[in-house]
């Protein structure tokens, strides 16, 4: 991340999909490989950027799986792309494999689960300004809601190859054990506190697991559970960062516990959004703007994803 | 053979390389863009709506997808016209496609106001009036339902736009379309764009709420281009052809065929609007279909194609 190399440009690239894997009931991890300037582009890219899929010309799944709650909808064509952060980026020769993290919530996400290895999707990225890490941090907390946890696994893996000497734990908080998109069964470790999240565990960071119905975990909202362990800890805040992605009632939280505690803290913000690009203007995200009171619109897409969290004024 | 067709065309006295515009709020001021298309590959660029104080814009959602389309309601959000000439004039002026600004305003003063700012700028090639923003409480489309408030607007602005053209952007939410366009072109306007977005809504059916903050949108993308194809052919039969008034036409437009059913309907040049959100650099694929085209059909000259529909 103190890479400033901007030579390689974001763009709208092809890319191949090597892999497209279920994981657990409702989660996928797509596999998307980039050659030439686009495998630079994207080797170049950091955590918390995004990339906009174009799915309109995707397949939907056959009529047996597609899930009863999209059943009205799955049909509807797709005309916009649709934005996703990266899970992960790795190198090999001169291409570069991108992940993606996502779970099925509309026609869009439903064909992309037809999405198979020789297949080819159209990118644009990568786009907006990832998290970063300002001078004198010592100690980083991760803190994801649901498929929030996608973004912060890249961040976790970038951090401890650049950044060594900080300290980094995670904190992963979802509805139930269901809904955390990891491989490991969470349900198995119901009620286990300190439970490292192999996903984590693999940078040597530590992890704890809260679920609002307490089938894994620390029973309740990861933002309070953050919030309980701060109470107990020792540290001197200006030392420490906090990277925040999950909803934005979650994301409030977090803000309003690192202010509290006078912790810098970053937040991912997510907006509908046609373009990605700063043209359409859709993805504003109300900041708060020198004098009190008064707010400015930033967007999403070109200012964020990743904003400070006390220049953002949440949605009720 | 592509490469003896011109494609090149008058478009109210200003001479094009090609009939493709950007459409107003689909490609910012340009500066955006420059990652993901060549702007220069444009016949002409429409800026977003330009007023005469910045705007925040509306509270989010400010967009939803629908049905092969889409519903915006930005709220005109932009830099104020004191801003777009310090910052993206200078931009715009290095551009080889002509550039267009598009106005918006409450008041006819707002609208004037802007128009005498950017008159005496060489980088503008003229204006496009829009009198049919549907996502703004006062001002945008109020202005444009009304012949009598349309003969006004376009004959004070007229006045301040001086030798620049005006074009003026008409709205498909009115009961004859042509009405307002001979309103319109009877107060002095030089070419009119149409059509501009649809007012709709899109319904939450468990919050029971509309999906959008300002509730209503405007619907834009190929769910509205066979209307817009037939609004285009309409004014061009009834006002234009007549009056010798081109138009830019737009609504949906995608691909070089969905331009070229704009063109026969009568439209001197098309704009592209949703699909720059898509594929930024579908323009340049348009400008080459069209010329793939008229070679195809043996079409020295894009004049000859332009209101051509024929009896069925």
């Amino acid at each position: 991340m103190t890479n400033n190399c901007t030579d390689a440009k974001r763009g709208v690239f092809p890319a191949a999909v090597k892999a497209n894997k279920q994981i657990g009931q409702q989660f996928y991890r797509l596999k998307l490989e980039f050659s030439g300037a686009a495998a630079e582009a994207f080797a170049n890219s950091k955590p918390g950027q995004f990339a906009q899929l174009d799915l309109s010309g995707t397949a939907l799944p056959a009529a047996k799986n597609i899930p009863d709650e999209l059943a009205n909808t799955a049909r509807r064509n797709i005309l916009l792309r649709r934005p996703f952060s990266f899970v992960d980026i790795t190198c090999e020769g001169d291409k570069t494999l991108v992940d993606i993290l996502y779970c099925v919530v509309g026609p869009a996400s439903l064909r992309m689960t037809t999405l198979s290895a020789g297949d080819s999707v159209s990118v644009i990225g990568p786009l907006g300004n990832g998290f970063w890490v300002p001078e004198g941090k010592k100690r980083v907390l991760l803190v994801a809601g649901g498929m929030g946890v996608g973004p912060l696994q890249h961040l976790a893996k970038v951090l401890t190859t650049d950044y060594p000497d900080i300290v980094v734990m995670a904190f992963a908080g979802a509805r139930g054990a269901g809904d955390l998109p990891f491989e490991a069964r969470l349900d198995e470790i119901a009620q286990q506190l300190g439970f490292s999240l192999p996903e984590f565990a693999k940078y040597g960071i530590e992890s704890l697991v809260a679920t609002d119905d307490g089938s894994a975990g620390w029973h309740g909202l990861v933002s309070d559970c953050l919030a309980e362990w701060l109470g107990q800890a020792n540290f001197a805040g200006k030392d420490m960062i906090i990277y925040s992605c999950g909803p934005e009632a979650m994301l409030a939280k977090v803000a309003d516990t690192a202010r509290a505690k006078d912790i810098d803290c970053q937040v991912s913000m997510e907006r509908m959004m046609a373009c990605g690009i700063g043209v359409c203007q859709s993805c504003a995200v109300e900041c708060k703007a020198g004098r009190p009171g008064k707010t400015i619109y930033k967007l999403c897409c070109k200012d964020g994803p990743v904003f400070d969290s006390r220049e953002v004024v949440f949605r009720a | 053979m592509k490469d003896n067709v011109d494609i090149s065309v008058d478009f109210a006295g200003i001479r094009l390389a090609n009939p493709v515009f950007t459409a107003s709020g689909t490609c910012g001021y340009a500066d955006e863009l420059a990652d993901f298309m060549d702007i220069n590959v444009l016949g002409a660029f429409i800026t977003k709506s330009i007023t005469a104080k910045l705007r925040k814009g509306n509270p989010t959602p400010r967009i939803v997808e629908t049905d092969s389309g889409m519903l915006n309601a930005i709220g005109l959000a932009n830099i104020g016209v004191h801003k777009f000439v310090e910052e993206k004039l200078p931009v715009l002026e290095k551009l080889s496609p002509a550039v267009f600004v598009n106005v918006a305003g409450e008041t006819i003063d707002d609208y004037v106001t802007v128009v005498e700012r950017l008159a005496s700028e060489s980088a503008i090639a003229g204006f496009e009036l829009n009198i049919s923003c549907p996502n703004v409480a006062k001002g945008g489309i109020a202005f444009g339902t009304e012949p009598e408030q349309v003969a006004k607007i376009t004959s004070a602005v007229k006045k301040a736009a001086g030798e620049k053209v005006l074009m003026v952007k008409l709205s498909p939410a009115v009961t004859d379309i042509s009405v307002i366009a001979r309103a319109a072109v009877e107060a002095g306007a030089d070419a009119l764009s149409l059509i501009n977005t649809f007012t709709a809504m899109v319904i939450d059916i468990e919050s029971r709420k509309p999906v959008l903050a300002n509730k209503t949108g405007g619907l834009s993308g190929p769910a509205i281009k066979p209307i817009a194809v037939y609004l285009v052919n309409k004014v061009y039969n009834e006002v234009a052809k007549s009056t010798g008034i081109p138009i830019l036409g737009m609504g949906g437009i995608m691909t070089a065929s969905d331009a070229i059913q704009f063109i026969i309907a009568g439209a001197s040049a098309v704009g592209v609007g949703t699909a720059n959100f898509i594929e930024p650099g579908c323009a340049a694929k348009i400008v080459e279909g069209v010329k793939s085209y008229c070679a195809r059909k043996k079409i020295a000259n894009i004049k000859e194609l332009i209101g051509t529909l024929q009896d069925s």
